[in-house]
């Protein structure tokens, strides 16, 4: 009987997998593609939703408290929304500063830092610019750090997640290639867009970003801020507005009507639009709509 | 990785003209060179810079607590005099309020300023403290300690805290939607709650849906409900949360608060609330909030209730209406005691909340006379400093 319950409760510890939250979908994409089997993700914000405020919903505290292991972007991208849920969870392993908190900033190169800080220039980022997401070359660093943090925490399948991650950067590297070629006969130089989402993929392939919609971070638009932007926008004769699909599209529109420019929706995160569903497409999206 | 070196190193020298090799040997001596000089610049750098003594061997800014300040003020009309509104009282609970913290008179009211300060203590505890500055008093509002690392997931708070008792004790008059909190918390904890030192545990159960259990112990000092005598307040409260798809949020509670009032009778308040919330998109929701408590304390039975219905038009404007009731009263057996709310709030940015409140209350007496007020209250609320998130 004692030997029945040992081997009952060694089979559960073989089969048991990791519990990973990830704040975002992009990220779960990216554990459940090194993870595989071994990992159960749950994905805490609505990639409908605006990253900077998901709704603090008390279903996420239940989940918090029984993950293993949580993986957030960082950047201050969830400083309004994820503090409170860690604080009700009660779940030691995984606050910020525990072995089994991942922040995946720390490996992208943040851009946009700003030199001085302070609310007078709205809600801005002390840290630079948190939405790296966007750009595919963050992608690689990221799922190397995802993939020693579960080979750290759960040793037994180091092998399986090491395989993973090598399938996993061939995989991207081939679509970096192919999306740079592709890149490279993009007709578009200069864009505006509605908040500074799209920066890291801009800069990755040579796109100015002249204006944004709102006048400063987090202020809705005003409409001698729209005015300003339009004439702008023909002096300099830009033909993109780059459109999230959190925000509201009506200035967007406006601005378009008036320039003759069209409004790209771009995704954000994977599953913000209906043809981002996977990371590959994600990617693929952001290319295509940033050079249609 | 020296080895990787010296061999391409030697089959490079195999590859190479004679002529290309000195080229290069110059090459590493100059960069050699080079990377020595800059060496010792850096190293006379730091010697100059240790020379002038201007280091700060004690500096200990890096562990200066998260600090906030919130700011309240407004102007109020009002139809009731200032001099006789002061004294006002509620039949059956409360016989002449002690003091009006919020929009006390008509006019303009500095209402407060709160000084917040919150760090962790080292790994295993953190500490927080709420200071409430009024125009002529200085209060502790909260100081308390929480544990981090205890096991099955507990967490324990000690110190002196608002009880998480209902849906809405816990909540600074700040984070809540309307300028004064429900007439039935007015009427049995007074404008503060309840609030005392003491001692709390929490836990969340480890299912899909939310559960949390919650105990606590205070000092049980709450003038209206039980009063100052050497037995305890026992608070215990279940809350729980789920999801209906994935805009829609519910969230239930039942809560006790069992005490003692000032000449040792029995006094408990029980309490449920329910709030289900629709998410429009990331800036516009409605939320439809209620609560309903009932006390008997010492044979007298009493009760009332609120519901309010909130909209968030977009990420600038929300606008609500609350209404407000005593519905039982075993003592006067006035049971008709009401207050209609609205309210619109204006917030330009995060940190910045104008909101204008339209009151109707009929749930005033003036030495035991009942009068109807009319109000009016314009308010600011700003935060400056650390900001804290808000809870669901």
């Amino acid at each position: 009987m004692k030997k029945l319950i040992v081997m009952a409760l060694f089979s559960v510890a073989v089969f048991a997998k990791v519990n990973v939250a990830t704040t975002y979908q992009y990220l779960g994409e990216v554990v459940k593609a090194i993870g595989g089997e071994y990992v159960k993700v749950d994905v805490l914000a609505n990639p409908r939703l605006d990253p900077h405020f998901i709704v603090p919903k008390p279903s996420l505290i239940g989940k918090l408290r029984r993950e293993d292991l949580l993986i957030i972007n960082g950047g201050q991208l969830e400083i309004g929304w994820l503090p409170p849920l860690l604080k009700s969870a009660h779940n030691k392993k995984i606050n910020a500063g525990s072995q089994c908190f991942v922040d995946v900033s720390r490996v992208v190169h943040m851009i946009d830092k700003p030199k001085s800080v302070s609310r007078a220039y709205g809600d801005i980022h002390p840290d630079g610019n948190p939405h790296f997401a966007t750009d595919i070359y963050n992608i690689i660093p990221i799922a190397r750090l995802i993939a020693r943090k579960l080979e750290q925490i759960d040793a037994g399948h180091k092998a399986v997640y090491t395989s993973h991650l090598k399938r996993f950067e061939q995989k991207y590297n081939a679509l970096i290639h192919t999306l740079a070629k592709q890149m490279k006969s993009c007709k578009v130089h200069k864009v505006v867009q509605y908040h500074e989402l799209f920066n890291y993929a801009l800069h990755a392939n040579g796109i100015k970003s002249i204006g944004n919609i709102e006048p400063l971070p987090g202020i809705s638009p005003s409409s001698k801020h729209t005015v300003e932007l339009i004439n702008l926008m023909k002096e300099q004769k830009i033909t993109t507005i780059l459109q999230d699909v959190y925000h509201e599209k009506k200035t967007a529109q406006f601005i378009a009507d008036k320039t003759g420019a069209k409004v790209h929706i771009v995704p954000h995160d994977v599953g913000a639009t209906r043809d981002a569903n996977t990371l590959e497409t994600f990617y693929k999206s952001i290319a295509k709509q940033l050079c249609q | 990785m020296k080895k990787t070196i010296l061999l391409s190193m030697a089959t490079s020298t195999l590859l190479l003209h004679a002529g290309d090799v000195k080229a290069l040997e110059k090459r590493v001596a100059s960069l050699e060179e080079a990377l020595e000089v800059s060496h010792k610049r850096i190293d006379k750098e730091k010697i100059d810079e240790a020379m002038t003594s201007k280091n700060n061997s004690f500096n200990q800014k890096a562990f200066i607590p998260d600090i906030s300040l919130i700011l309240n003020a407004s102007a109020v009309s009002r139809t009731i005099k200032n001099s006789t509104y002061e004294g006002y009282g509620i039949d059956g609970f409360v016989d002449k309020i002690d003091e009006i913290p919020v929009n006390k008179n008509r006019g303009f009211n500095l209402n407060y300023a709160e000084f917040g300060m919150h760090s962790a203590v080292g790994p295993y505890f953190d500490a927080d403290a709420i200071f409430h500055l009024s125009p002529d008093s200085f209060e502790i509002e909260e100081a308390y300690i929480t544990t981090k690392k205890m096991p099955y997931n507990v967490q324990v708070k000690a110190g002196t805290f608002k009880s998480g008792f209902g849906r809405i004790n816990a909540i600074h008059q700040h984070a809540q939607h309307f300028v004064v909190q429900p007439l039935v918390y007015e009427a049995m904890f007074g404008v503060e709650g309840i609030k005392d030192p003491g001692i709390s545990v929490n836990w969340v159960a480890p299912t899909d849906t939310y559960i949390m259990l919650g105990a606590e112990v205070q000092q049980g000092s709450n003038e209206l409900s039980f009063g100052e005598s050497d037995s305890l307040l026992y608070v215990g409260y279940i809350k729980g949360g789920f999801d209906l798809g994935d805009y829609t949020t519910a969230l239930w509670g039942t809560s006790i608060a069992k005490g003692k009032t000032d000449t040792d009778k029995d006094s408990t308040v029980y309490g449920v609330d329910f709030t289900l919330k629709q998410t429009i998109d990331s800036y516009s929701s409605v939320t439809w909030q209620s609560e309903y408590l009932h006390r008997d304390r010492d044979n007298v039975k009493q009760a009332g209730f609120y519901t309010q219905l909130l909209y968030d038009l977009n990420s600038n404007w929300e606008v609500g209406a609350r209404y407000d009731a005593l519905t039982k009263n075993s003592l006067t057996h006035t049971d008709d005691l009401k207050k209609y709310s609205t309210i619109v709030a204006y917030k330009p940015f995060e940190f910045t909340k104008l909101r204008l409140q339209y009151t109707f209350d009929d749930s005033k007496s003036f030495q035991n006379e009942r009068k109807e007020i009319h109000e009016f209250s314009l308010e600011y609320v700003v935060e400056i400093g650390a900001h804290g998130a808000h809870a669901f």
